[in-house]
């Protein structure tokens, strides 16, 4: 514990830099995904959710070193990696996001029809509101991962809280390694209870429903 | 931007297949560290996910568990692991961490298999007599096999983007090529070990996902004709 007191300023910069590479993925990913659950059709839902799953299998290290290869990006610094991030994040995120719209009971749409909404009010008034339940659970298991597999941007040059790890390896601190381990945790542990709370506050009729049940 | 090219060529020059860090050797080691993983795990966890389905107990605990493993980072895991059972150990250090990190989403995968079977069909496997062991295998085993599979799944995912990191702590694999070309600034060597750890993964991953189809297509068939 000494370590992580007296590094504490090192700490605190390598997990702005840690924030910044896991939540600007994440934003984009979840954005990206939640309007890609609802836009493609039915019918192309199974070969994108095959591509999507193959996509999530690759080794996220392999994935920062290949996209250079690809998109011309540089290899060393954090371009791979939020673009690597954002990837795994869509993908995760698209399947909890088209389970959570298939949620939307039928009812709900045929009412929003019949009160005039057009295609747009419909999505933003009736669907994803009712959707968000399902949205945050997605939200919650996609950005602990983000957040856990940052890490893995430190062997590319990306000074995050994954760069403890390293460092601690080479110098043999344990305890180094394992205030990046904590501090990781309470990172994730941070955003899991803020989008449980957010998500409470939001569909404050699933509090109630599960006080009347 | 890289040439593919070069790529290619590195990739398909016999020297660089040729030697202990050659790639044929690389890649048997990696194939042999991600198989005894997951076999190990799969032991472990599978009977025991069985066993907890089948009476019922502890699945707020295993789901939880496995939920939080995703929030675990793995190199820390691992490198912690390494310098606490000593470098010299690192082999089985590595084995645990890749243990720790497969066991719980195959255990979440069997359980929640297990637990899924309708109280109704349980019922009527109890009510024909079958014992705990017939219950298991002929009726929950074979509703349960696809979520079992996506655990395994789940599992095999976990394990081989730690395995590309073992070169950090010495051991071999196809991540070696990415750790030192990276440290040589060798593109040519990087990208094509990343390539060769991309089509592996893949590779592996459709045939768990085949696995999983054949699975619910037999359960299929067998709802199927007992409708008739």
């Amino acid at each position: 514990m000494n370590w992580f007191f007296n590094n504490f300023e090192f700490i605190a910069e390598l997990t702005r830099t840690h924030l910044f590479i896991s939540l600007v993925p994440s934003v984009i990913g979840a954005t990206l995904a939640i309007i890609a659950a609802r836009l493609i059709p039915q019918k192309y839902a199974g070969p994108v959710a095959g591509l999507m799953a193959t996509i999530y299998a690759i080794p996220s290290l392999a994935l920062f070193v290949a996209l250079p290869a690809i998109l011309g990006t540089p290899f060393i610094g954090p371009t791979n990696v939020l673009i690597a991030l954002t990837i795994y994040f869509f993908s995760s995120m698209f399947f909890s996001a088209r389970d959570a719209f298939s949620q939307v009971p039928d009812s709900a749409l045929s009412f929003s029809e019949a009160q005039g909404f057009n295609k747009l009010q419909r999505f933003a008034l009736v669907e994803l509101p009712l959707a968000m339940p399902g949205l945050i659970a997605g939200l919650r298991v996609a950005v602990a991962s983000t957040i856990s597999m940052a890490s893995i941007g430190a062997v590319v040059g990306v000074r995050n809280l994954g760069y403890l790890f390293l460092d601690g390896f080479q110098r043999k601190i344990s305890e180094e390694i394992v205030a990046g381990l904590i501090s990781i945790a309470l990172l994730a542990l941070a955003f899991d209870l803020g989008l449980w709370v957010l998500g409470r506050a939001i569909s404050p009729w699933k509090v109630s429903e599960r006080k009347n049940a | 931007m890289l040439n593919l090219n070069e790529v290619w060529n590195w990739l398909t020059d016999p020297a660089n297949w040729a030697g202990r860090y050659g790639l044929s050797n690389l890649l048997v080691e990696h194939l042999s560290m991600t198989f005894t993983a997951l076999v190990l795990s799969a032991i472990i966890a599978i009977p025991l996910g069985i066993v907890l389905g089948h009476f019922n107990r502890g699945g707020a605990l295993i789901i939880g568990i496995s939920s939080a493993s995703r929030a675990i980072p793995t190199m820390g895991l691992l490198f912690a692991l390494v310098l606490l059972l000593s470098v010299n150990f690192r082999q089985e250090a590595t084995q645990i961490a890749l243990m720790a990190i497969a066991i719980p989403p195959m255990l979440a995968g069997t359980y929640s298999g297990i637990d899924s079977v309708p109280r109704v069909i349980r019922q009527s496997a109890v009510a024909q007599g079958m014992t705990a062991r017939q219950q298991i295998w002929h009726v929950e085993l074979p509703i349960a096999a696809a979520s079992l599979i996506g655990g395994v799944r789940l599992g095999f995912i976990q394990v081989v983007s730690t395995v590309v990191i073992a070169p950090l702590v010495g051991l071999g694999g196809l991540g070696f090529g990415v750790v030192q070309g990276l440290a040589l600034r060798d593109f040519n060597q990087l990208s094509g070990s990343a390539l060769l750890i991309v089509i592996l993964t893949v590779s592996g991953d459709r045939l768990f996902a085949l696995a999983q189809a054949i699975a619910s297509l037999r359960l299929k068939k067998t709802k199927r004709t007992a409708q008739r």
